[in-house]
């Protein structure tokens, strides 16, 4: 990573990317720890091609390139926004839908929540806010069929096979190029959805229509009929055409002689080839890898207990680690859709170093986003056409940012252009100067991090104090110190490569697949052995299921059944409980009532650790609401680099100078140091602002940092003055 | 405090406004000049000269004739009444009060009981625009669903001068 290192040739490793809407980052390791990252343009067209460019930009960094580097790589993770894109702007396949006689409509209607999620606050409040999107799959492509399973799973009225093969003709006629079925209670009992399934395959293999047929059951038997349906629509609407990405980007690699199977970053935390059966679980992947990474540093480092918190230009997105493990939400909501995928739990908030600053013209407050400038900056980068400022603006004006060298120096920032605008827009209606305005502005923005964070962190019952705060993500390291002041974190970590941190934890993740099953068990705290032993077979019979499809999966990708490592999990709570909690299941099969007594010792010992003891109420007793099924198989993963650590002076070619810098009412000259120079032991103190091409890292007075042989700055708070 | 051009207003007006543009709207504080925008585009979609003081309706207004009256109008150009009387009272009204009648609207058994519920509907007399439906029981008066307080709205609320006015 460092110039100095160059002729130091080990070979390169594990490769990420992080392929945004605006910005195709990639992110190579070699097998020493040492790391480059690249950037180059998105490219919708040819997202292979965006990727080429950002490897030759990394691997520049080692003067090599990627006809060298591609064959050295044993591993590489992909995410990216394209499909969430997709769904977004609702260009995906033409879908037809097949549910129950009765039930055309559900799917249009949507969830009612489906009106407002993804909403700020303020905007949820207002009715006339709310709208439904367009549905995935339209009315004219539904069809209903003569079918009905009850709650308890039982076929009340058999499935009527004329129906199914109407359907299929009258959608094959209507366009559609994938078939979905969906039928009431499938994850209960999935005869009729599979009767259904087969009968359409025939009668598409009789109209020689060559469509694929995607049977709900198949790939998310969990209960909650809107959030199975979207899911299972999302797989033939959004994931196939992803599938031809990513086919092109892999053919791209082998082209330059590359070894490996390019793997993608799915919302579970791990990672899945491309060639996955369940693609749709790659929907959002690049906050993930965020976290993925905390917990691999957290582990290498010994932290059990992590704030993740990372600040792009658009959103500030945190999430706990507590005792190395992340929490995961099975039914999450993504694209203001319902959908039964786990994910990784994370809390959003609409602000970040791009969000618009405006004044609200009656009470003469400061309001950020919930809106952003997003790659156009703000209005210090004149091609940007913007008139509103952004916080960019008011970083710029303070001399946070250098307007000379934003994003490596590719686009040029003018100051006073800034300073204008937010003297027209914000100081004068207010009567304060540039400065003070602008100052008032970063003020408002740590400030709401800071309480967002701090409130994230007690409302799940923790004390910061407990935790290790890491801070990464683009514009991370500018407000890190703002929103970490006075919170009593136990270290504050920034990793030099904070801006590539994503893709990095993507490289850290597991070749892991995960599938999830709904089931239903209740067993009284003193049940009988006889229904205990009940209890253990469901589990056990679900288990089986999922292990099969998981192994299926690693099979289509050239692993033997005997080199996966097979996790089972299950999600449990007291009986009546509306919250459930994930638990690794202490034993890989489940049989006797001692089995039993394992799984509801673990947890209980998990809902303690998250709750508190004396919270338990096993005189509920328990449910079983999911079964879990995890297999990964050994990858390589990128290894932390360890330098041999000097003394706290910096070298001087690290020192670039000086840049006024305001805060506090007062314009200081801050140091100014080039990261990448700056060696392991180096000690800071504020005010100093260290520069690298990706991002910068403020350090304002009565704040020091130390550089460690890992490469991470440590942020502290200077003692008493 | 957001800005937004006389285009932009004239497709809010139109309902040809992108999504986001609309949600931002809706969800920022309203920009100072609006009101004078919005006017502006109404009055380009009326084939009449009199001035718009204030939108009753999708296709009613009260304006401001050449005698400096503010007069209920319709965007026809038919002139209802004085802005402080019903307009309702001078309109053309259709009265739903039978199952009969209710079934033009409704699909059986889905229609209210007319014993307790009537449709009041109200077409302008000269182009047949429905301005408005009202959903009372039998025996209520016609309601009077709206006296502005004009002054009070230009002068506090928008700060503009309040338009002439004769009397």
């Amino acid at each position: 990573m460092t110039l100095d290192q160059q002729d130091d040739r080990a070979p390169a490793q594990v490769m990420g990317i992080d392929a945004g809407g605006t910005m195709t980052d990639t992110f190579f390791v070699r097998s020493d720890g040492r790391f480059v990252v690249g950037k180059a343009q998105s490219n919708p067209q040819d997202e292979s091609l965006a990727i080429y460019n950002s490897s030759q930009d990394a691997l520049a960094l080692w003067g090599r390139d990627v006809d060298q580097v591609y064959p050295e790589l044993v591993t590489c993770v992909y995410s990216g926004t394209a499909m969430l894109n997709r769904v977004v702007q609702r260009k995906g396949l033409d879908v037809g839908l097949i549910v129950n006689k009765g039930f055309e409509h559900t799917h249009s209607m949507g969830r009612a929540c489906q009106s407002y999620l993804g909403y700020a606050l303020e905007e949820r409040l207002h009715l006339n806010t709310h709208r439904y999107d367009e549905p995935l799959v339209p009315l004219s492509r539904t069809r209903g069929v003569t079918e009905r399973t009850d709650v308890q799973g039982e076929v009340v009225i058999p499935l009527r096979e004329a129906d199914v093969r109407a359907a299929v003709r009258d959608l094959v006629d209507g366009g559609a190029k994938a078939i979905v079925i969906v039928l009431l209670q499938s994850h209960k009992n999935p005869t009729s959805e599979r009767q259904a399934r087969d009968i359409a395959l025939d009668e598409l293999k009789k109209l020689k229509a060559d469509l694929p047929v995607f049977a709900s059951v198949d790939y998310y038997p969990s209960r909650k009929e809107s959030h199975r349906a979207n899911t299972t629509i999302l797989e033939a609407y959004a994931a196939e055409p992803s599938r031809q990405t990513l086919k092109k980007v892999s053919d791209r690699f082998k082209k330059h002689g590359a070894k490996f199977d390019l793997r993608v970053m799915a919302t579970h935390g791990g990672t899945i080839s491309w060639k996955a059966k369940e693609l749709a679980r790659t929907i959002v992947s690049g906050p993930i890898g965020g976290v993925i990474g905390s917990k691999l540093l957290g582990e290498a480092l010994g932290y059990e207990n992590i704030a993740c918190s990372d600040i792009g230009g658009t959103s500030f997105d945190m999430a706990l680690i507590t005792k190395g493990n992340f929490a995961i939400a099975s039914d999450p909501d993504m694209a203001r859709l319902v959908l039964s995928l786990p994910l990784v739990a994370m809390d959003s908030v609409g602000a970040g170093a791009g969000s618009f600053v405006r004044l609200d013209p009656y009470s003469g407050s400061i309001k950020l986003g919930p809106d952003s400038a997003g790659y156009r900056v703000g209005t210090c980068w004149p091609e940007s056409g913007l008139e509103t400022v952004s916080v960019s603006d008011c970083h710029v004006v303070l001399g946070y940012l250098n307007p000379d060298n934003f994003l490596g120096g590719l686009i040029k920032l003018d100051v006073q252009r800034a300073r204008d605008h937010i003297k027209a827009q914000i100081a004068d209606p207010l009567g304060l100067s540039v400065e003070d305005a602008a100052a008032g502005v970063i003020e408002l923005l740590d400030l709401s991090l800071h309480e967002y964070l701090r409130s994230n962190i007690s409302a799940k019952g923790y004390n910061p104090a407990d935790f290790v705060c890491f801070s990464y993500g683009g514009a991370g390291p500018v407000h890190t110190y703002g929103y970490t002041e006075g919170l009593g974190f136990k270290d504050v970590v920034v990793p030099a490569w904070a801006a590539g941190f994503s893709a990095f934890g993507c490289a850290c993740a597991e070749f892991e697949y995960r599938y999830d099953k709904s089931v239903d068990i209740a067993v009284p705290q003193h049940g009988s052995d006889a229904q205990k032993i009940e209890a253990c077979k469901v589990i056990q019979s679900a288990w089986a299921e999922l292990a099969d499809k998981v192994v299926e999966e690693f099979v289509i990708n050239g692993f033997k059944p005997e080199e996966i490592t097979l996790l089972p999990g299950y999600r449990m709570q007291y009986m009546g409980q509306l919250n459930d909690i994930e638990i690794v299941s202490p034993i890989s099969a489940a049989k006797s009532p001692d089995d039993w007594q394992k799984i509801t010792d673990a947890f209980e010992q998990t809902y303690e650790r998250v709750y508190a003891s004396s919270a338990r109420s096993p005189e509920l007793g328990f449910s079983v609401t999911g079964a879990i099924m995890r297999g990964l198989v050994a990858t390589q993963k990128p290894v932390l680099p360890e330098d041999p650590v000097g003394g706290p002076k910096p070298p001087k070619e690290a020192h670039l100078g000086t840049r006024p810098f305001y805060r506090h009412k007062r314009w200081v000259d801050a140091q100014l140091w080039k990261m990448e120079l700056l060696q392991p032991g180096n000690h800071i103190v504020g005010p100093a602002i260290i520069e690298s091409d990706a991002t910068t890292f403020v350090v304002p007075d009565g704040f020091e940092t130390r550089l460690d042989s890992h490469r991470l700055f440590h942020l502290q708070e200077t003692q008493a003055k | 405090m957001s800005t937004y051009t006389k285009e932009q207003i004239g497709n809010l007006v139109d309902a040809r406004l992108d999504w986001e543009t609309t949600l931002r709207m809706l969800s920022m504080p309203k920009d100072r000049e609006r009101f004078e925008m919005y006017l502006e585009q109404l009055q380009q979609r009326v084939p009449w000269k009199d001035r718009i003081v204030l939108p009753l309706g999708p296709h009613l207004y009260i304006a401001r004739n050449d005698r400096n009256q503010w007069r209920v109008k319709c965007g026809c150009g038919h002139d209802f009444c004085d802005y402080r009387e019903n307009w309702k009272l001078h309109a053309n009204i259709h009265v739903r009060d039978n199952a009969e009648a209710m079934l033009e609207v409704y699909p059986q058994l889905l229609a209210p009981d007319t014993q307790w519920q009537v449709y009041r509907e109200y077409y302008c007399p000269q182009c047949g625009t429905q301005h408005d439906v009202e959903a009372p029981t039998p025996w209520y008066p016609v309601i009077h669903d709206f006296e502005p307080d004009i002054e009070g709205f230009y002068e506090e609320w928008v700060g503009l001068p309040v338009p002439a006015h004769a009397d």
